[in-house]
């Protein structure tokens, strides 16, 4: 059931079963007080009138010889258990004279009034009042101690006064020590409505309180789970890719607020890296625009019509150079790819680096020759650990950089040293520097100084490449430069240990 | 019909300055954007094929200066794609727009259709009375059949029936028929001249001494 995973209706179920709960133990609570003042009332009323009626038996006056000659009314505590029920000399029964003014006590035209039965101890009636409830089918229904109480009594043992339900009558059954049994009762009809009518207030009250409870919770869990709501549709949103949404972030300091923040700098980082991503992407497509319509133009060009041998020569190379241009882009690309990737696998052997820096500074001589630039080394043997051709690749692209960046007649400085167990190669050139606002896009993929090619087959990726290979080895690389005074690389390698 | 090409790509230059050549067209190169500028601004181009990303100053900056002394038809050749550089390139006041890699026949038909509408031309064939000029497929028919020209004699026939019932001066023809590496030799307009006349009609073109030539 969809229903039952939704956390707003877990929620309203568990507070609304612990409100039913709360509610109807509290409610019958107030019932069970309710109801225990109402009959205590009605039972010390009943109590009452068993004094009334008790005090109203008296014996008879003594009629001549045949009575027991017995004065008192009550046969001497010691003589009272010869005086059971069995006993061969029964007493003469006890009379009953209730006086008037205790007879409004027991109105028996009120149908709700008070009735009483006394009965000797063989179970004979001494007196009743009219307005007895019938009896004759009771001892089925009518339980508890006193079902039997018309006929004897067990033993003479004074049972404590009893108060009963018979019906709806409440009745109390009191043994005298004398022997007679009284019942008083009457019927409780009113107070059972009363009780009935509170039960139902009670009933009403709580619903109320939890119609109340559920809909004030409700609107509390809503609440509190929209912003929920709303960061799944920004969710949603970003997801169907438009990466600038944000969570309207309303309440920052509840707990869902700082969940929005947080989630909102993560959509924002991650923007950012899309936007990098994207413009990677485009960078590298616009890279490989241009050779492709070199080939493409420069062939169309070419088929048009007849052409001379030399013509397609031309036509040829120019699709080389494009061709070239490409390949080396593409293997930059790929190259860079792995580094981010962390697939690129590099040797690790201990070698000496000056050996490569003297060679590839041996190497470009021909084009600092013709620049007219003058590459000074200084170079003392170093040993490093590392993947020699990748450093190398390193090596070639600083030294070319700087003589390609450089003025004519100006110079390269190529050094290295020890410092701090770490092999430093500085490179450093005399031309006209790298703006300040530029400098920390240096080592960004397709960076240029000049915004569009100043060499075809620069595409910008040589730093970038250099610092994924430099800090694949662990090492750093760092820039510094100073407008129309120059730029010096500083690369930092650990040394062989 | 005269064109300035802006590209540093060299390979691209030398191929599309030979393709416009081979069309017909007298064509200019210029490999930064500070010539370009210089020399879109001029002379008078029929078009300007205009690449973005430029040395020394951008296509749009180009584009932007030029708009303030000129209106002639600028495509704007770019490996940028993305719907803003294309609202950006048109919003400036490029005429086109054309994304690297292209197909030579698209640029040519391109290159057309903007010179065709700076002279207010809807269609690409222009009737003047028995003489039918088809300017996309570079064909001329007298009397329903197909007249040879030479690509020179075409462009001034083209370049002359565009400006319908205006005086053009010799200057202009120069200018227009002539790239800036052919040395103008002033009969050699003559010669195409007097060739068209041979072929279409000697009153075809129309000579208003001291002024210049005119198709009524």
């Amino acid at each position: 059931m969809k229903i039952f995973k939704s956390i707003k209706w877990r929620l309203q179920l568990w507070y609304g079963l612990i409100l039913v709960v709360v509610l109807a133990g509290f409610g019958f609570t107030a019932y069970q007080l309710e109801r225990g003042r109402l009959l205590g009332r009605i039972d010390n009323e009943l109590h009452r009138r068993v004094g009334i009626l008790a005090s109203a038996l008296h014996h008879p006056p003594p009629r001549g010889p045949e009575g027991n000659g017995q004065p008192f009314d009550r046969p001497p505590p010691g003589q009272f258990h010869d005086d059971g029920p069995q006993g061969q000399n029964p007493r003469p029964p006890r009379e009953f004279h209730l006086s008037l003014e205790d007879a409004h006590f027991f109105d028996a035209s009120d149908p709700n009034g008070f009735y009483f039965s006394i009965r000797a101890r063989d179970g004979k009636e001494i007196a009743s009042s009219t307005n007895q409830p019938d009896r004759t089918f009771v001892t089925s229904t009518y339980t508890g101690g006193d079902v039997n109480w018309i006929q004897n009594l067990p033993g003479n043992t004074p049972t404590p006064p009893k108060v009963n339900f018979f019906e709806h009558y409440r009745e109390t059954f009191e043994p005298l020590p004398s022997g007679e049994r009284i019942l008083v009762g009457c019927s409780v009809l009113p107070e059972l409505k009363e009780l009935h009518r509170t039960a139902l207030n009670l009933t009403a009250i709580g619903g109320l309180i939890l119609l109340v409870g559920l809909a004030g919770g409700g609107w509390l869990v809503s609440r509190s789970l929209k912003p929920i709501s709303s960061i799944s549709a920004t969710a949603a949103k970003i997801s169907a890719g438009d990466l600038s949404q944000r969570i309207n972030v309303a309440e920052a300091e509840s707990e869902l607020g700082q969940l929005a923040a947080v989630l909102n700098s993560t959509f924002a980082r991650l923007e950012t890296a899309f936007a990098q991503q994207q413009q990677f992407t485009a960078d590298a497509a616009h890279e490989l625009r241009t050779p492709v319509s070199v080939i493409l133009t420069q062939t169309q060009t070419a088929l048009n019509r007849e052409r001379e041998a030399a013509d397609y020569r031309q036509t040829v190379e120019a699709c080389q150079r494009a061709a070239q241009r490409m390949r080396k882009l593409i293997e930059s690309l790929l190259a860079l790819a792995r580094f981010d990737a962390g697939q690129e696998v590099l040797k690790r052997l201990p070698f000496d680096f000056s050996k490569i820096i003297s060679d590839y500074a041996e190497l470009v001589q021909p084009l600092a020759a013709e620049r007219g630039v003058k590459v000074i080394t200084e170079i003392p043997s170093l040993q490093v650990t590392g993947d020699p051709e990748r450093l190398a690749q390193v090596v070639t692209n600083l030294l070319t950089n700087a003589i390609q960046y450089n003025q004519s007649g100006g110079e390269v400085r190529v050094k290295l040293k020890a410092q701090g167990g770490l092999a430093e190669l500085t490179v450093a050139d005399t031309g006209e520097g790298i703006a300040t606002e530029h400098l920390p896009r240096v080592f960004g993929r397709f960076f240029r100084t000049d915004e569009s090619r100043t060499g075809a087959g620069n595409a910008g990726l040589g730093l970038a490449i250099s610092k994924a290979i430099v800090e694949a080895h662990g090492g750093t690389i760092e820039v510094a430069s100073e407008r129309n005074r120059g730029t010096t690389f500083t690369v930092r390698l650990p040394i062989c240990a | 019909m005269r064109i300035l090409i802006v590209e540093d790509e060299p390979d691209l230059l030398a191929s599309l300055a030979q393709a416009l050549r081979e069309e017909g067209y007298a064509a200019d190169t210029a490999d930064d954007g500070e010539d370009g500028f210089y020399k879109a601004e001029s002379y008078d181009y029929d078009a300007i094929v205009l690449d973005v990303m430029l040395p020394k100053m951008d296509g749009w900056e180009i584009l932007k200066r030029l708009r303030k002394t000129k209106k002639t038809p600028v495509l704007m050749l770019t490996a940028r794609d993305q719907t803003r550089d294309r609202v950006k390139g048109l919003d400036t006041g490029a005429d086109d727009y054309v994304v690297k890699p292209f197909d030579l026949p698209e640029l040519f038909a391109r290159l057309r259709a903007l010179i065709r509408r700076s002279a207010n031309k809807t269609t690409n064939v222009i009737e003047i009375g028995d003489v039918k000029v088809d300017t996309a497929a570079r064909n001329v028919f007298l009397k329903n059949k197909p007249v040879e020209l030479t690509a020179r004699e075409y462009s001034l026939v083209e370049f002359l029936a565009l400006h319908r019932s205006e005086v053009v001066t010799r200057t202009q023809l120069y200018e227009h028929l002539f790239d800036e590496n052919e040395s103008s030799l002033s009969n050699l307009l003559d010669v195409h001249v007097s060739n068209v006349r041979k072929k279409l009609g000697a009153e075809f073109i129309l000579t208003r001494r001291g002024h210049g030539y005119c198709i009524e």
